[in-house]
């Protein structure tokens, strides 16, 4: 490519990213306007990512959700301060930065990225990332229906949860917290309501480190609302953490079909996206992103 | 020429910076001041999180410098556009002979996050022809256009 080329290939992301804030949920296809469609069929391959095999890279989308829970956030308790002050996110405007003194409009949740070398972020390990960073991050889901349960599978870290559609109550103050913690699921009308307990505690809400309790309460509504958009809207109801239930941010996603992500082989379906094996993540810590933060090991 | 057009570069990519913070990459290296060089492959590792490069660089005086680096796109991302694993690790077999382009660390260590990457023929490697975070590696379907409000 040519430096005009190179230029204009470098001024069309600039500008792509600045027009959408990133990339977001794919495009609308009018070829699926008319399609018929189950309102009470959540199964698919579902994504927020706008890049054509929903894969990968996107940020923020003014329309569908950006990869935070939400904008706005209810003020914490004290422990919940605490919490909050003692997680580290590498994600975001960076702290003490012009940048981040340039947008107080943002919760300052937003505008303290340290980096990932001297951060708290469990999934810098590559730990679970738990439901609501999951559902938040914008790569694809998978929703695999059964007659008792819906399995729910992530692309990104290879996450799986499971939505028990059994009719058993939900399981308050379980004895045993879990990291994608323990869901139920019920039909309220054409919307999809999952309760969920028992997450541990050592997940963050979202990538910028807001903290929750293993008390935490986390309601999602799954709403299809046409051949291939399902929206989703979670609220936390955790008042050790939170002094009201928080909402968070519309989260919308496009449906893909099975074939539009594909292997080299041509193998279609979902990516195997885990990060593993745990040993090379930390060499990969070590020996980049540690060394990138001025931490040598 | 090539003063105006680095200036022209280094501004786009400044300007999208702030919506395109990735992996809290955006936090340790410097999208602002690129830094190209060539340099000779070491070693190649296509892994998540972030595949990574190993690579010396011999400077006027003789002298080698190692460098690290982290690719934006992972393995998901490079498969969908073409770049799997074993034409990977072809294309930066150890003795490869590179020019690299990388937003260095701020720390001032000798680590980036490879931003352009061609070898001797000038061929773009792995897709990273110019772009920052999130931006689709080249040779594959391009970006999708604008969500339409509403929907």
């Amino acid at each position: 490519m040519t430096r005009l080329g190179d230029a204009v290939f470098i001024f069309v992301l600039s500008g792509t990213a600045l027009a959408q804030g990133g990339r977001g949920i794919l495009a609308h296809n009018p070829a699926n306007d008319n399609k018929p469609y189950d309102k009470h069929d959540l199964s698919g391959i579902w994504t927020r990512n706008g890049s054509p095999g929903g894969y990968g890279g996107g940020g923020t989308c003014r329309d569908c959700g950006d990869r935070g829970y939400a904008a706005k956030v209810p003020p914490m308790t004290p422990l919940g301060k605490k919490m909050f002050d003692a997680n580290k996110p590498s994600y975001g405007r960076l702290l003490g930065s012009p940048d981040a003194a340039a947008h107080p409009e943002e919760d300052i949740g937003r505008r303290r990225a340290v980096p990932p070398a001297s951060d708290s972020d469990p999934y810098q390990h590559c730990n679970p990332m738990g439901p609501t960073r999951a559902l938040a991050y914008v790569d694809p889901m998978e929703m695999n229906v059964l007659p008792d349960r819906i399995i729910q599978q992530f692309e990104w870290g290879w996450g799986t949860r499971i939505l028990w559609t059994d009719g058993r109550p939900a399981l308050m103050d379980p004895d045993l917290p879990r990291w994608w913690g323990y869901s139920t699921g019920h039909w309220d009308g054409d919307t999809f309501v999952v309760t969920t307990t028992g997450v541990d505690e050592r997940t963050w809400v979202d990538q910028y480190g807001y903290p929750h309790s293993a008390d935490m309460v986390l309601e999602e509504r799954y709403k299809r609302t046409a051949y291939d958009v399902l929206e989703v809207t979670m609220t936390i109801n955790d008042p050790k953490i939170y002094t009201a239930p928080w909402a968070g941010d519309l989260k919308k996603f496009r449906k893909l079909d099975k074939n539009t992500i594909k292997s080299i082989d041509g193998w279609a379906g979902m990516l195997e996206d885990a990060c593993a094996p745990a040993d090379e993540v930390d060499l990969f810590n070590k020996r980049v992103r540690d060394p990138a933060g001025g931490v040598i090991h | 020429m090539r003063t105006k057009y680095s200036v022209l570069c280094v501004g786009l990519l400044a300007a999208a910076i702030p919506a395109v913070a990735h992996h809290g990459t955006g936090a340790s290296y410097d999208l602002s001041h690129p830094v190209t060089m060539q340099g000779i492959v070491t070693e190649f590792h296509y892994a998540n999180p972030h595949p990574q490069l190993f690579f010396d660089v011999t400077d006027d005086k003789g002298e080698v410098t190692h460098w690290s680096g982290e690719f934006y796109p992972n393995p998901a991302q490079l498969i969908q556009d073409g770049w799997g694993r074993k034409r990977s690790e072809a294309a930066l077999a150890p003795g490869t002979k590179i020019t690299v382009t990388v937003a260095p660390a701020r720390a001032g260590t000798k680590v980036g996050a490879i931003t352009k990457l061609v070898n001797e023929k000038n061929e773009v490697l792995l897709g990273v022809g110019g772009g920052g975070p999130g931006a689709v590696p080249q040779g594959g379907p391009p970006p999708a256009p604008a969500p339409e409000p509403g929907k």
